[in-house]
C-alpha cells in the first residue's frame, strides 16, 4: 500500500487492488514485487507513511483534498517535520523474530512441498530464520511433538488443528491454521487386480486405507462411497495406514485400495502395484489437504517469529503455484533428506503429466496445487463431516470454531505483505461431487445426507 | 590325514552354509514377473518392476553393493533427515548405553537389597512380576504422554525394559552366595558394606553379568523399535526412512547392521563376564 | 581365669520342630572349660551338636540357653579373636592364596599399608609352606593346599582362640596325615588355645590335650572329658609304641561304638552336667588280666598310676 496520489490519470485509488502490475507500481507483476527485497523496505516505509497520514486525516475525502492541494511530496515533508518517520520505520522494519532457530515437523509427502522446499530454496533464510525441517514418523507423532513443543510448528492434515482445538483425540489445546499447504493432490488408488472394477457400487467388502482418522482423505473417501450408496462403516472397512505402508499393503493384498497422499499414489503406479482410479481433484477441485499449523501459544508469545515463518511459507506457496517452477521443486525435494523418492515420481505428481497405471499418460497440471488461503468454509465443511461420521458429538458452533482456528485475518495480511492477492470472501461456497455446499447453512447440509452417523 | 582343528572346520561349514543361502537368494529373485507391452513414453514414467518385471525383492549382489555404499561413507551429514549410517548407529548406541547404565545403576543395588533381605524380596516381588512382562512398546505412549520429550521417552523405555533381567539376576546371584564365604566375612568382623563389596559382589558377579548381557540384548531390540515409532535419528529411524522410500535393499542392510552391532555389544559384555568368572 | 580360657556354661540349643509340635533339642546343659594353651577336641557322632557348639563359639549361631565366656569376653557374635578354620576351606575363589590371607590381615589391621599386610600374610603362608604358591588361585591348588591356606588365614589373625571345624575330614588320608603333622608342629611352637571338632580318633590322640566325648543326639549331652595321657611332645612315628596308646584308643573307640548310644538312651543317673567325669586312661600294671581302665575322680589332681611316662 504505497502512498499514491489519488488523482493520477491511471485511475487507481490508494486502495485499489484490481488491474495488472503490482501494488507499488514498479514491477511487472505481484510476484516480482513480492520477490524484490529492496521494494520491501520501501514498502515498509510507505506503509508507515500511509498509516501516519491516515491518523492525521481519518476522513478519506479530506485526505484526498489535502493531497491534491499540496502534492504528495509536500504532504510528507510537512508531516515529517512533526513526526519521526525514520524512527517508526526502523522500529517497524526491526520487527525481528524473537526466536531464530526453529523446528518444523513434516511428513514426507508432496502436500508438504511449500514447507519443505522453503528450506533448500532459501525462503526461510530470507526471513532471517534458521529452520530445521524434521522428517517425522507419523501424524500422531507430529501432533504429540507439536503439543509438547519439540516442534514450533508443523505440517498437519487440515482437520487436525480443528480436532486438537476441540480436544478430539488429544488434550484440547488451542491451535491455529494460518495457511493451507496444498489443495488437491490426492487420489483413490486401487490394486492393479481391480482394474476392471471401476464402478464404486461393486466395492462392497473392500478394505481401504487412509492416513489418519482426522484427514481430508477419510472424509473424501467416505463422501465418495456414500455417494455410491455404500455405508463406509458397514459396507467396507477403512483403516489407518501410514502412507509408505499403503503401497506395500496394496502389493500384499492387505488392502484393496487407498485414498492417500502423493507421492504414494504415483509410487504405487511406478511399482506396478496399483492404478489411479480418480484424482481427488475430480471429487472436489480446490479441496484443502494439508496445512501449516501452530499452537496459539506460539503465535501469541512469538508473534514476529510466527509472522516471519508464515511469510516464508506463503512466499514458497506462491512460488510453487507456478507451473514452470514445478520441475525444479521436484528436484529440490527428492533427496533422502526430504522426501527420499525417485525424482521422476515427484515430477509426475507436481507437473501433472503422469502414468495412470493402466497404460495411459494423463496430463492434468492442476493435479496438485498450492493456495495458502484457509477458507473458513473449508473448516465448516470439515466440521460437518466430522459430525456426520460421529467424530464430534453434540452441538457445534461451526462459524465460531472455524474463525478461531482458521486464521484468515493473519493470512490475509501476510499475503498482502508478500504481494499476493488474498480472496475477499473467506466463506466462499463450493461443490463437492456436484453437490453445492453453503457454508452459512451447515446444519441443513449435514441433514441432507442419507448416510450418516449422527 | 592332517587333523584339522574344530574351529577351522566349523568356520568352513559356516561359509558353505552362507554361500548356499546367498545362491538360493539370488536364484529366487532373478526370476521375471509379467511384463506388459507398453508405450516407450509411458515406460519412461514407470519403474523397473512394472516395465521389466524385475523382482521387487533385491538380490544379494544389489544388497552387497548398497551395503558397501553405506559403510564406505558412514559419517556424511546432508541435513537433519539424512545422515550417514555411522551417525545413526551412533545415536542409537548412545541411547542404549545411557538407558542401560541408568538401569544398571538402579537394578544392581536394588537386586542386592532384594537378594539379601527376604522381607524386601517378598515385598517387591508382586511389583516385579507384574511390571516385568510389559512390552516396551506399550510403555512408549505412556512415556510420551507424561515425559513429553521423545528422546527422553526412548531412553526411559530402554531403562524400564533392561531393568528386569539385571534386577532378577542380581537378586538371585546375591542370594546364592555360598554361606561359607559369608561366614568367613562374619568371623573376620567385616562390616556389612565391606562384606557386600569384597565378598558378595565378586561372588555374585558372574550371575550379575549374565543378567547384564541379557539386558543389553533387550535394550538393543527395544531401541530399534522405539526409534521407528518416534523418528528423528537412529538406526530405527533409518530403517523407517528407507521403508518410506520402499527401498527394501537398505532395509535389509539396516537389519544386517543391527544384527552386527547387537552381536558386538553382546561380545563386549561376554568379555567382561569372562573377567569376573572364577572356578569353583 | 586366664585370658584364653573358654568357659562353656549351661549351653543348650533347641529348634522348633518342623512339624510344629514342640521342639527338637540338639544338646542341653553343656558345661566345660578349656584352659589357656590347651588343645581341646570334641568327638561324637553326627547329630550330637559338636559343630553347633563350635558355631556358637565362633559367633555364627546363638544358643537357646546358657553362655560362653571366651578370652575374657562374653561371646555374642563373631570376633577376630576367635579365628575359624572351616571344614571346606572356604577360600574366596576369585582371590589368590595371598589375597585370601591378606583379606584377613587387613580385617585385623585396617590401618596397615599394603606392603605391611603383604609381608605379614607371606609370613604365615611360609609357615604352612605355601609361599611358592602365593599367587595361585584356589582352583589351582590341591585340597590339602587349600586347607593350608585356610590355616594360614586363621593364624595370620594371631587370634586368642583357634576354632577348627573338622578341618581335615574332606581330605585324603595321606594329606590329612601331613597336615596333622604341620598342626602338631605349630602346636609345639605356638601353644595356641585350640578348639577342634573331629570324628577321627587318631587325630584327636595325636593333637589333643583333652577330648570331650558327647552322647548321641538328639538331646545330646557331655558324656565325659578324657585327658590325653600320651606325652605332651609327640610324634606320629612312635606314638603307638607308648603304653598308654591302646588304653586311650580303646576307651575312645569303645565310647564311639557302644557307650555313646547306650548313654544317650539310658538315664543319666548321678551325672552332674557341671562336672562331667574326667577320665585318664592309662596302662596299669596288674597281675590279673589285660590292662585296665582306671577311672579317676572328677578332680584333676589325681596322680596317674602309670608304669612309665
Amino acid at each position: 500500500m504505497s502512498f499514491e496520489n489519488p488523482f493520477k490519470k491511471t485511475g487507481r485509488t490508494w486502495n485499489s487492488r484490481s488491474g495488472n502490475g503490482c501494488s507499488c507500481g514498479r514491477h511487472a507483476s505481484e510476484l516480482d514485487h513480492a520477490l524484490d527485497r529492496s521494494s520491501e523496505d520501501a514498502r515498509i516505509r510507505s506503509a508507515v507513511e500511509e498509516t501516519v497520514l491516515r491518523a492525521v486525516f481519518p476522513d478519506p475525502i479530506a485526505r484526498r483534498t489535502f493531497l491534491s492541494t499540496v502534492g504528495s511530496a509536500t504532504a510528507l515533508a510537512a508531516i515529517a517535520s512533526v513526526f519521526p518517520y525514520a524512527t517508526v520505520t526502523e522500529a517497524f522494519a526491526q520487527a525481528t523474530p524473537e526466536k531464530k532457530d526453529l523446528k518444523v515437523g513434516f511428513i514426507p509427502i508432496t502436500c508438504a512441498t511449500p514447507i519443505i522446499m522453503a528450506k533448500p530454496m532459501g525462503f526461510y533464510e530470507k526471513q532471517g530464520l534458521n529452520v530445521d525441517v524434521v522428517k517425522t514418523a507419523g501424524w500422531a507423532v507430529i501432533r504429540d511433538k507439536t503439543l509438547n513443543k519439540e516442534y514450533d510448528a508443523a505440517h498437519m492434515l487440515a482437520p487436525m488443528p480443528l480436532a486438537i482445538s476441540l480436544g478430539v483425540g488429544s488434550a484440547p489445546v488451542p491451535f491455529a491454521m494460518p495457511a493451507v499447504e496444498n489443495i488437491n493432490g490426492q487420489a483413490i488408488t486401487l490394486s492393479i487386480k481391480h482394474k476392471d472394477k471401476r464402478d464404486p457400487k461393486t466395492w462392497k467388502g473392500f478394505k481401504f486405507g487412509v492416513p489418519f482418522d482426522y484427514s481430508m482423505h477419510n472424509y473424501l473417501l467416505r463422501y465418495y462411497l456414500a455417494e455410491a450408496g455404500l455405508d463406509p462403516d458397514t459396507d467396507v472397512q477403512i483403516r489407518s495406514v501410514p502412507p509408505p505402508e499403503m503401497v506395500a499393503n496394496l502389493r500384499a493384498d492387505n488392502i484393496d485400495g487407498f485414498l492417500g497422499p502423493d507421492p504414494f499414489n504415483q509410487r504405487a503406479v511406478f511399482d506396478g502395484a496399483g492404478f489411479i482410479h480418480i484424482l481427488s481433484k475430480e471429487m472436489w477441485d480446490g479441496h484443502p489437504c494439508c496445512a501449516f499449523a501452530a499452537s496459539k501459544e506460539f503465535i501469541t508469545t512469538s508473534p514476529n517469529t510466527y509472522a516471519a515463518l508464515l511469510r516464508a511459507i506463503i512466499e514458497a506457496t506462491a512460488f510453487a503455484t507456478k507451473d514452470e517452477n514445478r520441475k525444479q521443486i521436484a528436484a529440490g525435494i527428492a533427496p533422502a533428506n526430504y522426501l527420499n523418492q525417485p525424482e521422476t515420481v515427484l515430477e509426475q505428481v507436481l507437473t501433472g503429466t503422469y502414468a495412470d497405471g493402466l497404460g495411459k499418460i494423463v496430463k492434468d497440471p492442476r493435479r496438485v496445487d498450492f493456495d495458502p488461503f484457509p477458507y473458513q468454509s473449508f473448516a465448516i465443511w470439515i466440521l460437518t463431516q466430522m459430525k456426520r461420521w460421529g467424530q464430534i458429538k453434540g452441538d457445534v458452533d461451526y462459524k465460531a470454531v472455524a474463525e478461531q482456528v482458521y486464521l484468515t485475518t493473519d493470512t490475509t495480511k501476510l499475503m498482502k505483505e508478500v504481494g499476493l492477492t488474498p480472496p475477499a470472501d473467506p466463506l466462499k461456497g463450493f461443490s463437492v461431487m456436484g453437490k453445492a455446499f453453503d457454508p452459512t447453512k451447515p446444519a441443513e447440509y449435514l441433514a441432507s445426507f442419507p448416510i450418516k452417523r449422527s | 590325514m592332517i587333523a584339522i582343528p574344530l574351529n577351522v572346520r566349523a568356520g568352513l561349514v559356516s561359509l558353505l552354509i552362507l554361500a548356499t543361502l546367498l545362491i538360493a537368494w539370488h536364484i529366487a529373485v532373478s526370476g521375471s514377473g509379467p511384463t506388459a507391452k507398453v508405450d516407450p513414453e509411458y515406460a519412461k514414467l514407470m519403474g523397473a518392476t512394472a516395465t521389466q518385471g524385475k523382482s521387487a525383492m533385491p538380490g544379494p549382489i544389489e544388497v552387497g553393493q548398497k551395503l558397501w555404499g553405506l559403510v564406505s561413507d558412514p559419517f556424511y551429514d546432508r541435513g537433519t533427515n539424512d545422515k550417514g549410517i555411522g551417525i545413526q548407529l551412533g545415536y542409537s548406541i548412545g541411547r542404549v548405553l545411557l538407558g542401560f547404565m541408568l538401569a544398571a545403576m538402579v537394578a544392581i543395588p536394588l537386586g542386592f537389597i532384594v537378594g539379601m533381605s527376604p522381607l524386601m524380596s517378598a515385598a517387591l516381588n508382586p511389583f516385579i512380576q507384574i511390571l516385568k512382562p510389559i512390552s516396551p512398546l506399550a510403555w512408549m505412549p505412556l512415556a510420551l504422554y507424561t515425559i513429553k520429550d521423545s528422546s527422553i521417552s526412548a531412553i526411559f523405555v530402554i531403562f524400564i525394559c533392561s531393568l528386569w533381567p539385571m534386577l532378577i539376576n542380581t537378586a538371585f546371584g546375591v542370594a546364592s552366595v555360598r554361606k561359607d564365604w559369608v561366614n568367613v566375612a562374619k568371623t573376620l568382623e567385616m562390616s556389612p558394606g565391606r562384606t557386600a563389596w569384597r565378598v558378595i559382589l565378586p561372588a555374585a558377579a558372574p550371575t550379575i553379568l549374565t543378567g547384564m548381557r541379557i539386558s543389553i540384548g533387550i535394550a538393543w531390540l527395544v531401541i530399534v523399535a522405539a526409534e521407528m515409532l518416534v523418528g528423528g535419528t537412529g538406526i530405527g529411524y533409518f530403517v523407517w526412512n528407507e521403508w518410506n522410500n520402499l527401498s527394501i535393499t537398505n532395509v535389509i542392510n539396516s537389519i544386517l547392521l543391527i544384527g552386527v552391532v547387537g552381536m558386538i555389544l553382546d561380545q563386549m559384555l561376554a568379555r567382561l563376564q569372562g573377567a569376573v568368572a572364577y572356578a569353583d | 581365669m586366664t585370658s584364653n580360657h573358654i568357659s562353656v556354661q549351661g549351653l543348650s540349643r533347641r529348634f522348633p520342630d518342623p512339624t510344629g509340635k514342640g521342639e527338637t533339642v540338639v544338646f542341653d546343659n553343656v558345661w566345660f572349660d578349656v584352659a589357656e594353651g590347651e588343645f581341646f577336641c570334641v568327638i561324637g557322632h553326627s547329630g550330637c551338636g559338636k559343630s553347633t557348639i563350635l558355631n556358637i563359639l565362633a559367633g555364627l549361631d546363638r544358643p537357646s540357653g546358657g553362655t560362653i565366656v571366651a578370652g575374657g569376653v562374653h561371646v555374642d557374635g563373631p570376633s577376630l579373636d576367635r579365628a575359624v578354620i572351616f571344614q571346606g576351606h572356604a577360600l574366596m575363589p576369585w582371590l589368590t592364596a595371598l589375597q585370601n590371607v591378606e583379606l584377613a590381615v587387613t580385617s585385623r589391621h585396617p590401618g596397615w599399608t599394603r606392603a605391611q599386610a603383604r609381608e605379614h600374610a607371606m609370613k604365615f603362608l611360609a609357615l604352612v609352606h605355601l609361599d611358592h604358591a602365593a599367587h595361585k588361585k584356589p582352583s589351582q591348588l590341591s585340597g590339602g593346599m587349600k586347607q593350608r591356606v585356610g590355616i594360614a588365614r586363621a593364624l595370620s589373625l594371631e587370634p586368642k582362640i583357634l576354632l577348627m571345624d573338622e578341618p581335615f575330614s574332606a581330605l585324603d588320608a595321606l594329606t590329612r596325615g601331613s597336615l596333622q603333622d604341620e598342626v602338631l608342629e605349630m602346636r609345639a611352637r605356638t601353644k595356641q588355645t585350640t578348639f577342634m571338632i573331629t570324628h577321627d580318633v587318631d587325630e584327636a590322640m595325636l593333637l589333643a590335650d583333652k577330648i570331650l566325648l558327647m552322647t548321641n543326639g538328639p538331646n545330646a549331652r557331655v558324656a565325659e572329658i578324657v585327658e590325653n595321657t600320651l606325652p605332651k611332645l609327640r610324634s606320629r612315628t612312635d606314638l603307638h609304641k607308648h603304653p598308654n596308646y591302646y588304653p586311650l584308643r580303646n576307651h575312645l573307640i569303645d565310647f564311639l561304638v557302644t557307650r555313646s548310644a547306650v548313654m544317650a538312651k539310658g538315664d543319666s543317673g548321678d551325672f552332674d552336667p557341671k562336672n562331667p567325669p574326667l577320665i585318664r586312661p592309662t596302662h596299669a600294671v596288674s597281675a590279673v588280666g589285660p590292662p585296665q581302665l582306671l577311672s579317676g575322680a572328677p578332680a584333676t589332681d589325681q596322680a596317674p598310676v602309670t608304669s612309665a611316662a
